[in-house]
């Protein structure tokens, strides 16, 4: 499936996620659990790269026909059961995990399962594709979710700092070379030898301005909606950050340092104000608050201004080995 | 190297926004023809900022050092006919005008003046952000350090006093990158940016095989009963663990900020452009050899280590 195609599956999954029960910008607690559903096709095909390179991806997609990378994610609170059906349409067998919560075993060629599980603890997870670990997960199988503290709208746990907004940045990066082993069922390239060219959030590279895709929030991680960080003063935004990917990386926020309140899944006993925030290798994940305070050094100070988030292991923030601006960045603008 | 064949740059020289007079100024120029002597005799091209003009060959650029509360021009001049770049004070964190990121502002083609406001006391650096993964490898980067507002020695307001301090810029050079013009890969080439495999290990501009071991750039002397402080910058892109030769330190700030509690150490890992600030009191003379070695972004397997000293008499 080429990028258009793919763009198409991603908008109406935006849709769906600013409605139903999916939804991160709707999300009102509820006083009880419920029994929450949601279904995924696993589905493969080729996006579109912005050197125009075409790699093959496989996802948990909204549809049979469609392709996501990421899957969309969902949204859930603590004490709910959640119950999720994947349909896999490939000739390979695959599964879906979250560590510590669910693991659905072999999901056969060509069959579907459900899985069900209690969302017991709040907080931010990955669910991928453990099999073939770590290539299936890296080739795109894998997606977000979150779990609220039961009555709450703002709080990452129980008694955490408050936000106003809240947005999953799923990290990943691509080695051609594993999503073609992938493709044709064989032996991927050892680790050790793992050169990723192109750099993801929520699936998507950046553009810089004047660039094909600039103005387009489907192509562009500048301006996609589920990505980029937009606010007025006081609009402090929860980032759920979950990385599929395989590389350590490091996270550095203009305008404002961020409140770091997780590593690798445990709340952090004290609060750190970072500009540079750690993901480690291998699945690393961060919780953090974006607070858009007025940018504390600006003389005359200022309460508008657009700034960027990118990574410093500056090597992402390029594409297919070169093309700098074309990585893994997105856009904090102070509205 | 003329700028004709860069793409997506933004060649801008703006007057600065609501420019005052400042309490402190920095002059900041640029060479593109610096070199490094590496450990094995192999001279290694460099770039940087200088003190004004196009003269001056240090690596890594002149410190700049300022206090809580001072208003800061950095005066930026670049020959934009030749090639673009900013200055981005990384952890300060002004204006869109004043942050130095090409694409979302200007890269600098003429003078600019970069006014920001020192708000909170801490270890910082700064570094161009054109064409950044080649220009932040090449070296163009320097410590950005902002005293409490007394001047008094020590990393915040409230933190402990220091008798000594050492900054140690912990850096890597794959030299392979290291022949390449200022705006490679700009329009879409495949330059390998994207690859890094380090060859060298530096501290503070120095070879940790063996100079940084004694070389008063990176190495420290000091008295047993009094205190240091370390203001570690990992400076390159490679994911650190620095480990302190024996010695127990307390981190006690990071990016700027003091931390809630200190956090006791005897090593500390880092990725790229983090800073620590730790505190040491080391009472038994002794030569405290501290490694740093840089883990594979993958496989977290040791790729390079640089040493230096803390030499306590």
């Amino acid at each position: 499936m080429k990028r258009r195609t793919f763009l198409q599956a991603s908008a109406a999954g935006i849709a769906g996620a600013l409605t139903g029960t999916a939804g991160l910008l709707t999300w009102v607690p509820r006083a009880h659990a419920a029994t929450i559903t949601t279904a995924y096709s696993i589905t493969d095909g080729y996006i579109t790269q912005p050197d125009g390179v075409n790699v093959y991806f496989k996802g948990y997609s909204d549809s049979a026909t469609g392709l996501n990378v990421p899957a969309s994610s969902f949204i859930v609170q603590e004490g709910d059961t959640v119950q999720v059906t994947i349909n896999n349409t490939l000739g390979t067998d695959h599964s879906f995990v979250i560590d510590g919560v669910v693991d659905s075993g072999v999901i056969a060629a060509g069959t579907s399962k459900t899985v069900s599980f209690l969302a017991s603890t709040a907080g931010s997870y990955l669910f991928y594709d453990k099999l073939n670990t770590p290539y299936n997960r890296a080739v795109g199988l894998h997606g977000a979710m979150a779990v609220m503290p039961t009555g709450s709208a703002n709080t990452l746990y129980a008694g955490s700092p408050s936000f106003v907004k809240q947005l999953f940045w799923v990290y990943n990066e691509c080695d051609p070379a594993v999503n073609e082993a992938v493709r044709t069922n064989s032996t991927p390239p050892p680790l050790s030898s793992y050169v990723p060219r192109y750099f993801t959030i929520n699936g998507l590279s950046a553009r810089p301005p004047g660039a094909p895709g600039y103005d387009d929030p489907a192509i562009n991680s500048y301006y996609d909606p589920r990505t980029a960080l937009a606010g007025y003063i006081g609009d402090r935004t929860l980032v759920r950050v979950l990385s599929a990917g395989l590389c350590t990386h490091s996270m550095h926020f203009h305008a404002n340092h961020v409140e770091l309140l997780t590593r690798n899944g445990s709340v952090l006993a004290d609060i750190w104000l970072k500009d540079v925030v750690s993901l480690d290798n291998n699945m690393g994940s961060a919780d953090l608050i974006y607070p858009f305070d007025p940018p504390p050094d600006a003389w005359p100070p200022v309460s508008t201004g657009n700034f960027v988030m990118h990574l410093h292991n500056e090597q992402t923030q390029t594409s297919g080995g070169g093309s700098y601006q074309f990585g893994a960045q997105t856009s904090i603008k102070f509205k | 190297m003329g700028m004709g064949t860069a793409c997506y740059v933004y060649p801008g020289a703006p007057a600065t926004p609501g420019i005052v007079t400042p309490d402190i100024s920095f002059d900041r120029g640029v060479y593109m023809n610096g070199s490094v002597t590496m450990d094995d005799g192999r001279a290694i091209e460099v770039w940087g900022f200088t003190q004004g003009g196009m003269m001056g060959n240090q690596f890594p650029s002149p410190p700049m050092r300022v206090r809580e509360g001072q208003i800061v021009h950095t005066n930026f001049t670049n020959n934009g006919m030749m090639w673009l770049h900013t200055i981005h004070h990384h952890g300060i964190e002004p204006s869109t005008e004043n942050d130095g990121v090409g694409h979302t502002s200007f890269d600098v083609d003429g003078s600019y003046t970069y006014q920001w406001k020192a708000s909170n006391a801490g270890t910082y650096f700064y570094h161009c952000h054109t064409n950044t993964v080649l220009h932040a490898e090449m070296g163009m980067y320097g410590a950005l350090i902002i005293d409490p507002p007394d001047g008094s020695k020590r990393a915040f307001t409230g933190a402990p006093l220091y008798d000594v301090e050492a900054i140690w810029a912990c850096d890597e050079f794959d030299s392979s990158w290291h022949t390449l013009n200022w705006d490679a890969g700009t329009c879409g080439a495949d330059v390998g940016l994207n690859d890094m495999r380090p060859d060298y290990f530096i501290i503070s501009g120095v070879d940790g095989a063996s100079s940084a071991l004694t070389d008063t750039r990176a190495a420290v002397s000091m008295n047993a009963g009094q205190a240091l402080l370390v203001r570690y910058i990992n400076a390159g892109y490679t994911p650190q663990r620095i480990n302190f030769g024996g010695l127990s330190g307390d981190v006690i700030a990071s990016d700027g900020r003091p931390l809630p509690n200190a956090v006791p150490a005897t090593s500390w890992k880092s990725t790229a452009a983090e800073r620590y600030d730790i505190m040491f009191y080391p009472t038994t003379p002794g030569i405290y050899e501290v490694t740093v070695e840089y883990l594979h972004w993958v496989t977290g397997a040791v790729i390079g280590t640089a040493r230096t000293r803390i030499n306590v008499n």
